[in-house]
Order: structure tokens, then C-alpha cells, then sequence
């Protein structure tokens, strides 16, 4: 009860009939991220935050800019270009839009049956005599912002650039916070109503079966999703008929009477400072978010307590199914060194067990599948063969820093909640005569097996599509991967044991805690800086290749690039992972 | 017991959080074969004086010799002589109890068939043998009490490190694991206790330990604590809430 210092004396008076706030039961959540700050070096989270505002500069700028070209569309002529590129902008922003309402959605739902029915608070707050659409409401908050504030800290930027690229007044800037917060709303709201639903026919506690018939549900919607972009089709006119069919195709919009459609529809009349047709257009959207919020409200009065109830009585307590892949997994173990052989059967054991698990892999199978498509429809043939050789060698070298944001993405879902999962079972490790250095050592390794194997599959499938002319080019993207593989897992695992958070019920809640997020920003500050090195080799290959040139300074300038390389490889590796070692030893468990 | 041998020796041991002291110095010989118990208040510094021993929070000060090896010299060594049932028993939920066996067996390098043959004669000790193939998040508190027991033991450890061990359990089992201690403690192993349950205390230990504010008030057997409060014959319970209650008068802020 300690965490509800101010709840007994609260109690009484809701018992005395006065209004009650939500907000409070969501205040020790709050204290608890307050607190995740507050114990952190200043000068760290400053450049943390420099960086996350650079970051979100450069996302809005490249797109601007991006945005700004399509606009004008040259490719399709002086007359038609502008008009067209303006339908493509829209387009743009409607995918924009329908992407981020099932990426909340997914999430929410996740969320949802994690914070309406496992949170450990639950069992304290249902004992107590607090109105249960309180209980709820505040369970709700929770779960939005849970499942919502890192795509709106991704998304807000990119949708800036929309309404500058489309010369929207200051107005619109200041009203579009409040569009952004019904397109995060209406998801959670769905996501919301269906865990309640879900509860009613699933035992939580089973999840397993609810989690796979999501992740189908979800890896459905974004097959169809995706099929439905047809995206490749609006970059290239002569993929139709005429002129009509394709200004039809940039028209029409995607799903008819989808919310997402909807606030597409007045985002851009917002961003065309039409302010009252934005309004006119958004008013729907704001009935249907106060009626969705009374009627999930009414509904969970009903039926929130039993099914929380329902969640608490069904605890499977037998060993869950897919045991066959569970040993198929351990086997290779059988013979390594016996405290690597123990970790990995306890990693795998609890990975195969974990129901989320399974939507995770949906997921990131989902990320893989779009990745790949949309490499299948790259219009390669289309480009003249002069410079086809080149391009393709391009799209080899910039291929490397993508599957990094693949490997990133799947490091942060599975390997960097990896220290957090041992849980509050953690005294057993550290009063075992096993060093942490030799834990984190075991689990770097094991976590480094899959995803190079995943690395490495993605870098062969790629080259083998872009076709790549080069030898070097062709190994040094291997080297490229691997490298990035190396340093992508060790922040994971660096990273994720600073950021440890011990009490976490689950890898989604600590991959979408705050520690993920400097992850992946130290992701993307690793890859900007792979990058920046490789330029210089990159284009003297290139160079080399018309101008068969030979001098000393270009061998001296890669040399001294694949020096830097070596040694950002080395302190990218090793700072995180030696951060994370001297956290891990100086941790004291509960 | 043998008092030349001693198998935990603390010297100096202090912990300081902030502000806040949690031990002060202690000083304190554990020798072969005992039976140790360690009592104290809330919040007196028990728990914080074993997670130091067990080499799960690093003291402030001090030096502790596990058997022959220094535990922060030589932590993998002498954490191989340990034993250790925290007082919370946060076990790997995931998994079932001969799987945590396998683990934990596996961290001390045991062999699988001692493992699976000592975790089945502690399984159907605590009467758990048939519920091996359960996961543990399934098992009430006592239970997994009954398993971080059990597991600790897989490795034979010379020195068995227990908190607060009969917490959760029925009366049943607390009868089995007061068995269990004496066996160990026939075998030639030392074990190292805390507990609120005074009864057990007095039944099992041959020497007491009372910590009060994170300093040692008191330290003996059973006659010596009770010629210490100065009341012969009587039972562990008033000797204890006299010493403490005597301590906490002799502050200076409570004068």
C-alpha cells in the first residue's frame, strides 16, 4: 500500500460520495518514470535529448525535402507534375496515417491486456472500495500512453513536414496536436474495447491463444495493408492505362470509412489552411472519440472487475505447448560449456513459454516481409543499364545500414529485454559463484548466433537482388553486416542491462520503456557514424571505376577509414557492453 | 561444532546507504557444524548482512572469509561453498522445478545426475514430486519456498544460508524443514539463519545472534542470551524483547 500513500485518506472520501481523479492511481506510474530521469546524469540525458531533437530535425527535414520534390513531380512534366504531385503528397500522408492507426492499434491491444489485467497494482487497487470506471479509467491512461508515446515522438516530426510541405499557415501547426491525439485515441479506444472483449472469451492468463490470434489478425491487416498501397504502381504512371485511371488511383482513398482516411481527409484540408473544412471533416472523428470513450467507459463498469476476476482464476499451470520446438532449440546446446548450456536452455525455455513472444515474432516477421517486398518491386529493370551497375552498387552500400534498422528493430523486441527478464529472479544468478561478466559474455554470444544468421540471410537475399557487380562491394557488405551485428547486439545487451528494469512483466514493456528508446537512438547514431566512415571507400570504388586512377593519398584515405572502422567497431562494442557489466555488478536486487 | 574452525568469519562488515547506516561494524565467527541464528527487528540489518555474505550487494567496508577463500577476493570460490534461501523465493517462473534445478545446478557446475537424483529426493521430501512437470508461476509461496530449498542444496554446499525459512510454509512443512537443517547440520555442514520465529530459533540453534540498528547486541547460546537479559529460564521470546527493548531505551534520541 506504501506506493498509494495518499489513498486511504482518498478512499474516504469517495466513500463520502465526492469525485474521485483517475489521474491519481496513475501517479505512482508516474513517480516511477520520474524517477528513471532523475537518478541519470545530467550530461547524459543533454546529449541524449540533443541527439533525439536532431534526430527528429533530420526526419522532419529529409522528408520535407523529399515531400517538397514529389510536390513538384518533374518527372511527369510541367503541366501535370504539380498537380499530380500534389495528389502523390496526399497519398503519401494517407499511407502515413494508416500506418501509424495500426501500429497504435496493435500496440494498444498489447497494452491493453497488460495493463487492464496482469499489472501488478491490480490486485491492490481491486481490493480497495474505488469506483471500478475509476480503476479502469486510470488503467486506460495508462495503456495509451504505454502503447502510443513513441510513435507519436517518430511520427509528429514526419507529419510536420507534411503540412510544410504543403505551405500550411501557423494555425494549423498549433491545431494539429489535437488531430494527432484523436488518430492515437480512436486506436487505443478499439484496442481497448477489444482486450475487454477478448477477456470475455480468453482466460488471460492463457494468453497464448488470444497473442497468436492477434498476431494473425495483425500480420493480416498488414499483408492486406500493404497489398492495398500498391505503392510501386503510384511512383511509375506507366503502370496504367491513362492519365484518369492513375489521377483515380491517387484519389480514391485507401480503406473507404477508415478513421485513418477520415483524419487524412481533414489533415490536409488543415494543411491547406482550410482550417473549417478541417474542422467541418474532423467533427465526426471527435463524436465518434467522446461516444467510443462513454460507451468503453459503460462497458468496462459492466464487465471490467469479472473479467479482471476471470484473468485471475485461470492460471495454466501446465507446461505450455510447442515443447517439441523447445528441445529442438536446446539441442545444439548439449555439448557447450555447462553454466552457456544452462543460460541458453533458460533463455530458450522462457522465450518458447512466453505467449508475447509469439506476436513479437508475427511482428518482426511482418517488419522482414515488408523489407523484402519492398525490394521485390525496386523498379531496377527500368533504369538504364549504363548506370544500372552503379545503382545497384549503391543501393548494396546503403542496403547495410537498413538491415541495421532491421537488426535494431528485432535486437530491441527480443535481445535488449533479455538482462530485464531474469526478473526479480536475478539474486539467484548474482549469489551463484558465475561471474556477471561471464552472464553477459553468455548471453552476448547466444543472442549474437541468431541474429547474425538473420543478418547474414537478408545481406545474401539482397545482394542476390540488386545483383551486385562488385567482389569487394559484395564482401565488404557481409563485413558490413556482421560488424553491425556485433555492435548492434552489444548495445542491446549494454544498454538493456543499464536500463534494467527488474519488476517489468513483459519484453514488450521493456523494449517500449525509455531505455528502448536510447537504444535505438544509439542504433541510429552507430549506423549514421558506419556510414560516415564508408563514404570515402565507397566513392573512390566508384571513382576508380571511370577514372582508373592510381596515387597514394586515396590507399592512405581508406586505410585510415578502415582504421576508424576497426576502432568505432572496438568502443561501440565495448562501451555499452563494459557500461552495462559495471550496472549489472552493482546492482543490488530486491 | 568446532570452534577452531571457523567458516564464516565477518570482520568489519559495514554498509552505509546514503545517510543511512544499515550495518555498522560487525564482527562475527560462524564455525563448523553450528546452527547460527540470526535475529533482529525489522529493518535491523539481517537481510542486508546475508545478501552481503551471499555476494549479492557489495558492503561499504570490511572483509569476509568464506572457509579458506576471501569472498571478495575469490567470489566464485567461495560462493561455491554456499547455499542460499532469500526470504522471498522470486524464482524463474517459466520454468518448472527440475528445469530450475538443471539451471541452478548447472551455474555450480554440478553433474546432471546428481542434479536430477538430489532434486528428486528434495522434491518428494516437500511433497512436490508430482507437481516437477508444473511451471513454478503456478505455485503458491510456499511452495517456491520449498523449491529455492531445495536447490540450493543440488551443489552440496558446506554452508547453507537461509532467510527467514519458515515463512509461507505449513505447519507441516516447517516441521520437515527443521528436519532437514538438523540432518545437515549431523552431516557436519553450518547453517546460517535468520528467522522471526523465535521458536525455531530456540529449538535449532546452538548460538544466537541479535542485531539491532545494524550493530550486534547480543551473542551466544541460549544461556548466555538469557544471563545477558538477566532472566534465567526464561524463553527466547522475552529474552529477545528485552534486549531489544533495553537497546532501543539505551539511544540517545529515545532518552
Amino acid at each position: 500500500m506504501s506506493v498509494y500513500p495518499a489513498l486511504t485518506r482518498r478512499t474516504r472520501l469517495a466513500a463520502a460520495g465526492l469525485v474521485m481523479n483517475s489521474l491519481l492511481l496513475v501517479s505512482p506510474a508516474l513517480k516511477k518514470f520520474r524517477r528513471v530521469f532523475s537518478h541519470r546524469n545530467r550530461a547524459v540525458l543533454a546529449l541524449l535529448s540533443g541527439g533525439s531533437a536532431l534526430i527528429a530535425i533530420l526526419i522532419y527535414y529529409g522528408l520535407y525535402r523529399f515531400l517538397e520534390y514529389v510536390g513538384r513531380a518533374p518527372m511527369l512534366g510541367d503541366t501535370f507534375g504539380p498537380i499530380l504531385g500534389g495528389l502523390l503528397v496526399s497519398k503519401l500522408l494517407e499511407m502515413l496515417f494508416m500506418t501509424l492507426f495500426f501500429m497504435v492499434l496493435f500496440s494498444s491491444v498489447i497494452a491493453a491486456l497488460s495493463s487492464f489485467f496482469l499489472n501488478e497494482e491490480l490486485p491492490t487497487l481491486m481490493s480497495s472500495p474505488l469506483p471500478i470506471g475509476m480503476i479502469f479509467r486510470s488503467r486506460m491512461l495508462l495503456m495509451t500512453i504505454e502503447s502510443s508515446w513513441m510513435v507519436v515522438v517518430f511520427f509528429m516530426p514526419a507529419l510536420y513536414s507534411f503540412a510544410t510541405a504543403l505551405n500550411a499557415s501557423w494555425p494549423a501547426y498549433l491545431l494539429f496536436p489535437f488531430f494527432m491525439l484523436l488518430s492515437v485515441l480512436l486506436p487505443n479506444l478499439v484496442g481497448g474495447f477489444t482486450a475487454l472483449a477478448l477477456a470475455a472469451f480468453f482466460p488471460i492468463r492463457q494468453m497464448k491463444k488470444v497473442f497468436q490470434f492477434l498476431s494473425i489478425i495483425v500480420l493480416t491487416a498488414l499483408i492486406f495493408f500493404l497489398r492495398s498501397l500498391e505503392a510501386e504502381k503510384l511512383l511509375n504512371p506507366s503502370y496504367f492505362k491513362d492519365i484518369s485511371q492513375y489521377i483515380l488511383s491517387l484519389e480514391v482513398p485507401l480503406i473507404n470509412y477508415s478513421p485513418s482516411s477520415w483524419l487524412h481527409q481533414a489533415s490536409i484540408a488543415l494543411f491547406r489552411n482550410n482550417t473549417g473544412e478541417a474542422l467541418i471533416k474532423i467533427a465526426p472523428l471527435v463524436g465518434i472519440t467522446i461516444v467510443g470513450l462513454l460507451l468503453l467507459n459503460l462497458f468496462a463498469r459492466r464487465y471490467y472487475r469479472e473479467s479482471w476476476q476471470m484473468s485471475m482464476e485461470a492460471v495454466d499451470n501446465q507446461v505450455l505447448g510447442l515443447e517439441w520446438l523447445r528441445r529442438v532449440l536446446v539441442w545444439p546446446f548439449r555439448w557447450t560449456d555447462p553454466v552457456f548450456r544452462v543460460i541458453a536452455n533458460k533463455e530458450i525455455t522462457t522465450f518458447v513459454r512466453d505467449p508475447a513472444i509469439f506476436s513479437q515474432i508475427f511482428m518482426m516477421t511482418a517488419i522482414v516481409f515488408v523489407y523484402g517486398y519492398n525490394l521485390s518491386i525496386l523498379p531496377l529493370k527500368d533504369i538504364p543499364s549504363l548506370y544500372s551497375g552503379e545503382l545497384n552498387d549503391t543501393l548494396v552500400f546503403l542496403n547495410g545500414p537498413f538491415i541495421g534498422f532491421i537488426l535494431a528493430s528485432i535486437g530491441m523486441r527480443f535481445v535488449f529485454p533479455s538482462i530485464s527478464m531474469e526478473g526479480r529472479a536475478f539474486w539467484a544468478v548474482k549469489s551463484s559463484p558465475v561471474s556477471p561478466r561471464k552472464i553477459l559474455i553468455t548471453k552476448l554470444i547466444l543472442y549474437l548466433l541468431p541474429m547474425t544468421v538473420l543478418g547474414i540471410i537478408l545481406c545474401m537475399v539482397t545482394n542476390s537482388v540488386f545483383k551486385v557487380s562488385h567482389p569487394v562491394l559484395m564482401y565488404m557488405s557481409y563485413i558490413n553486416v556482421l560488424i553491425i551485428t556485433v555492435v548492434i547486439t552489444s548495445l542491446a545487451i549494454g544498454v538493456g542491462a543499464v536500463y534494467a528494469d527488474f519488476s517489468a512483466d513483459s519484453p514488450l514493456k521493456i523494449a517500449g520503456s525509455y531505455g528502448g528508446f536510447i537504444y535505438m537512438l544509439l542504433s541510429g547514431f552507430f549506423i549514421i557514424n558506419l556510414l560516415a566512415i564508408e563514404v570515402y571507400p565507397m566513392y573512390r570504388l566508384f571513382f576508380n571505376r571511370f577514372y582508373a586512377t592510381r596515387g597514394s593519398s586515396g590507399l592512405v584515405l581508406i586505410t585510415v577509414s578502415s582504421l576508424l572502422l576497426l576502432g568505432c567497431t572496438a568502443v561501440w562494442t565495448y562501451v555499452p557492453f563494459r557500461k552495462g557489466l559495471d550496472t549489472i555488478e552493482n546492482y543490488e536486487p530486491e | 561444532m568446532n570452534q577452531n574452525e571457523s567458516m564464516i568469519s565477518f570482520r568489519d562488515i559495514r554498509k552505509q546507504y546514503g545517510n543511512f547506516t544499515a550495518l555498522k561494524s560487525i564482527n562475527l565467527d560462524i564455525y563448523k557444524g553450528e546452527l547460527f541464528g540470526f535475529l533482529g527487528p525489522n529493518g535491523a540489518g539481517k537481510t542486508t548482512l546475508i545478501r552481503i555474505l551471499t555476494g549479492i550487494i557489495q558492503p561499504s567496508g570490511g572483509k569476509i572469509m568464506v572457509g579458506p577463500h576471501d569472498l571478495f577476493a575469490q567470489p566464485d570460490k567461495a560462493k561455491a561453498m554456499l547455499g542460499y534461501v532469500p526470504d522471498r523465493p522470486y524464482l524463474y517462473e517459466k520454468l518448472t522445478p527440475l528445469e530450475y534445478f538443471e539451471f541452478m545446478g548447472g551455474l555450480y557446475n554440478v553433474a546432471s545426475e546428481r542434479i536430477l537424483s538430489k532434486g528428486e529426493e528434495m522434491l518428494r521430501m516437500f511433497d512436490l514430486w508430482e507437481r516437477r512437470n508444473e511451471l513454478i508461476e503456478s505455485f503458491s509461496h510456499g511452495m517456491k519456498q520449498k523449491v529455492a530449498m531445495s536447490a540450493a542444496i543440488l551443489h552440496d554446499p558446506d554452508i547453507f544460508v537461509v532467510d527467514e525459512p519458515t515463512v509461507g510454509l505449513d505447519p507441516r512443512s516447517v516441521k520437515l524443514a527443521k528436519d532437514f537443517f538438523k540432518r545437515l547440520i549431523a552431516s557436519g555442514k553450518t547453517v546460517f539463519l535468520t528467522t522471526h520465529t523465535l521458536s525455531v530459533a530456540q529449538d535449532l540453534c546452538n548460538r544466537i545472534a541479535i542485531i539491532r540498528q545494524g550493530d550486534i547486541v547480543a551473542l551466544g547460546d541460549m544461556k548466555e542470551l538469557q544471563r545477558r537479559a538477566s532472566m534465567p529460564g526464561n524463553s527466547l521470546e522475552d529474552v529477545f524483547l528485552k534486549i531489544t527493548e533495553e537497546e532501543l531505551a539505551q539511544q540517545p534520541s529515545n532518552l
